[in-house]
């Protein structure tokens, strides 16, 4: 016995070199590619003192800015959302022909670059595209306002919430729903009642993950905003002020920014933690 | 009474018949289901009167939760007719048919409390917060569990769970009651309690009550009557003591309960043990020298119904079956199990005299479980490669078997 007590002992003390090696290459690599660029948003933003930072972001574009990004991807999470909770009901409850193609169609958005995105809006959408024609015939155009980041934010994120509800839609015992009918329940009722809070977790993970996406929607916003004033979001903001040369400006709203995706990326740990056990 | 009904669809001049006895809570005619190209059930009819129990009882994929879900309005029959006190339902929705079902897992649901979960029945018939209470508070009170009214379906054990399941089927006063494989989720003692209390609670209530298991224990303690059901056929139904006691085919016998079949041969009323299925004896060579008289009948008994002798006469009303040889035993406590090889078949039947015609090999690696009690062990010790005499206290011929 003794003999097995002092091996234990020696294999205690024998140094894993390995260990540390590895956690530093973590922190290591970590440290210019990630953690750098991070924290140089806040040192950059206070830089020049807190009422410097203030200013910048009190000033009357850029809170604009904000609000308008704040708005428009509050309505595409409210549209994703809703649309995804319907179509992942739907796939779950019915077998079609063509139902896996659909699922691919529904999940290809996130897939594709987000510029191509803002293209492929434009040729739909613009004044030669099939709706901007229909359009043509009232006074009101789509592309370079408000409602076209809203598309664009839809689109970018259109399957974000569906990929997490229907995960958790499949894992819904269908006993549930057969109890809830057998004890007299409508489909409406079983799905308010017994569908719907078994999807909690999911359908606020889902949103928080849409809303956090199209918050920072830059690539395909650029393209359906026509650079003005009235549809400036806060990363076009960014990019602007950058190329103004105003970086004080631009990084303290980054600074917002990134503390916004913070807060949202916080919130879907917990959600995931707290709901879905 | 639970009847056997007709195991194929009624004839024409029967469907003139009353639709139902008043005194019959359910009523199943000729129910057909096919899945694809697989048939479940095969015209199925049996009945359950008022106030009582019948498990359905039957191995996996006999159909029995088949049964159910088509009772319960969760699948549409092929064919066939169901009726809920007299009232045709086939037609209806499940949330239409006013049927109470504990699912396997219970499906509580699980963002309800177990309060929320027992009114939901009620909330969805609209009834008054005051009086769903009332309800609530009766039914928490009558399965014990007053003090977790507020925990989730995830707090509490899985007993706890299925009285909640039941008490959530109670709450809106269900015409039916159906348990689909309800304890098999539980442990042996919770499973034995709970049943006590579960048919107690029913014949109190007075709620007719549809059990599917494969658990013969569960059937023989549940039910007023069990319905045996193989390849979504009916194959007997009756008391449990009528299907134990007078199986009216090989399945059934040895389904519910141990069974030793005993293949023979009659000719002219004397009977030979059918050595078909022995090792090195091919069925053909046996068909080659079977006289064409001869009938093949099969001998079903219970392994308590053998006794075992050393000594050569026993009372009259015992058969002689033959001489074997022990091969194991097993002692359980109360019982101890013997298994004997048949060396040869005596005379046997309804002939007493040693004029026996043997066909074939008489010396067959046929094994038959034999139970003792305790006391018939100990004024007997066996061992093994002992021989011994073996004598049937009881036994079934079955004839015109199929194969």
């Amino acid at each position: 016995m003794s003999g097995s007590t002092s091996n234990q002992t020696f294999s205690r003390q024998r140094t894993d070199v390995v260990r540390p090696l590895g956690i530093g290459f973590v922190i290591l690599a970590m440290t210019p590619l990630v953690m750098l660029p991070l924290a140089s948003i806040f040192y950059y933003g206070f830089n020049k003192g807190p009422i410097h930072f203030w200013e910048a972001v009190s000033a009357p574009a850029a809170l604009y800015s904000l609000r308008l990004s704040l708005m428009t991807s509050s309505v595409a999470t409210v549209c994703n959302v809703l649309f995804g909770i319907i179509a992942a009901y739907v796939m779950y409850k019915y077998r079609f022909k063509g139902s896996s193609a659909l699922m691919i169609i529904i999940s290809l958005p996130t897939a594709i670059p987000t510029a191509v995105a803002g293209v492929a809006l434009l040729l739909v959408w613009g004044r030669s595209g099939i709706f901007g024609k229909l359009l043509e015939y009232t006074d009101y155009q789509v592309m370079f306002t408000t409602a076209a980041i809203i598309l664009a934010n839809i689109f970018v994120t259109f399957p974000l919430a569906f990929g997490v509800i229907k995960p958790a839609l499949d894992n819904l015992d269908p006993s549930y729903e057969a109890a809830a009918e057998t004890m007299g329940a409508t489909r409406w009722q079983t799905f308010c009642y017994v569908v719907l809070p078994s999807l909690r977790g999911a359908i606020i993970t889902g949103a928080l993950l849409t809303f956090a996406r199209s918050i920072g929607e830059f690539g395909s916003t650029i393209m359906v905003s026509g650079n003005k004033a009235k549809t400036m979001t806060a990363p076009l903001y960014i990019y602007a002020k950058f190329n103004e040369a105003e970086a004080e400006s631009a990084t303290a709203i980054a600074a917002v920014l990134a503390v916004i995706s913070f807060v949202v990326f916080s919130l879907i740990l917990l959600t995931r933690n707290r709901l879905d056990k | 009474m639970a009847q056997a009904v007709l195991n194929k669809l009624p004839e024409a001049e029967e469907y003139s018949e009353p639709v139902s006895e008043p005194n019959n809570a359910l009523v199943i005619r000729g129910l057909n289901k096919r899945f694809g190209s697989e048939t479940v059930l095969d015209g199925l009819s049996f009945s359950i009167a008022e106030g009582e129990s019948l498990v359905l009882l039957g191995p996996s994929g006999s159909g029995k939760s088949t049964t159910l879900r088509l009772i319960a309005g969760l699948e549409t029959p092929d064919d066939g007719e169901i009726f809920l006190h007299g009232r045709h339902v086939e037609g209806l929705r499940a949330r239409e048919r006013n049927i109470g079902v504990i699912f396997q897992n219970y499906a509580l649901f699980p963002r309800m409390t177990v309060a929320d979960n027992i009114g939901f029945g009620l909330k969805i018939r609209g009834k008054k917060k005051a009086e769903r209470e009332a309800k609530i508070e009766e039914l928490l009170s009558m399965i014990g569990m007053t003090e977790h009214r507020d925990k989730y379906p995830s707090q509490i054990s899985g007993g706890q769970q299925q009285r909640v399941a039941i008490a959530r089927a109670l709450a809106y006063a269900p015409e039916l009651l159906l348990f689909d494989e309800s304890f098999s989720a539980l442990d042996p003692q919770t499973r034995t309690g709970l049943r006590r209390e579960i048919r107690a609670l029913l014949q109190k209530l007075k709620i007719p009550a549809l059990f599917v298991t494969h658990d013969q224990e569960e059937a023989m303690e549940l039910g007023d009557y069990i319905a045996i059901l193989n390849k979504g056929r009916l194959e007997q139904i009756g008391t449990p003591q009528e299907i134990y006691n007078d199986p009216q085919s090989e399945f059934v016998a040895t389904f519910l309960g141990a069974a030793n079949v005993v293949e023979v041969c009659r000719n002219d009323g004397l009977v030979a043990l059918d050595c078909r299925q022995c090792p090195g004896v091919s069925s053909e060579d046996k068909a080659a020298q079977m006289p064409p008289t001869v009938e093949r009948e099969k001998i079903i008994f219970r392994p308590e119904d053998v006794v075992l002798t050393t000594a050569p006469a026993l009372a009259e009303h015992q058969r002689h079956l033959g001489h074997g040889v022990v091969v194991d035993v097993n002692f359980t406590g109360a019982t101890e199990f013997v298994r004997v090889k048949l060396l040869s078949l005596n005379q046997f039947g309804y002939i007493t005299n040693a004029n026996c015609q043997l066909i074939g090999d008489n010396s067959c690696d046929l094994i038959i479980k034999v139970l003792r009690t305790k006391w018939e062990a100990q004024r007997m010790p066996l061992k093994p490669k002992d021989k011994v005499g073996v004598w049937l206290r009881d036994h079934k011929t079955l004839s015109n078997y199929e194969n």
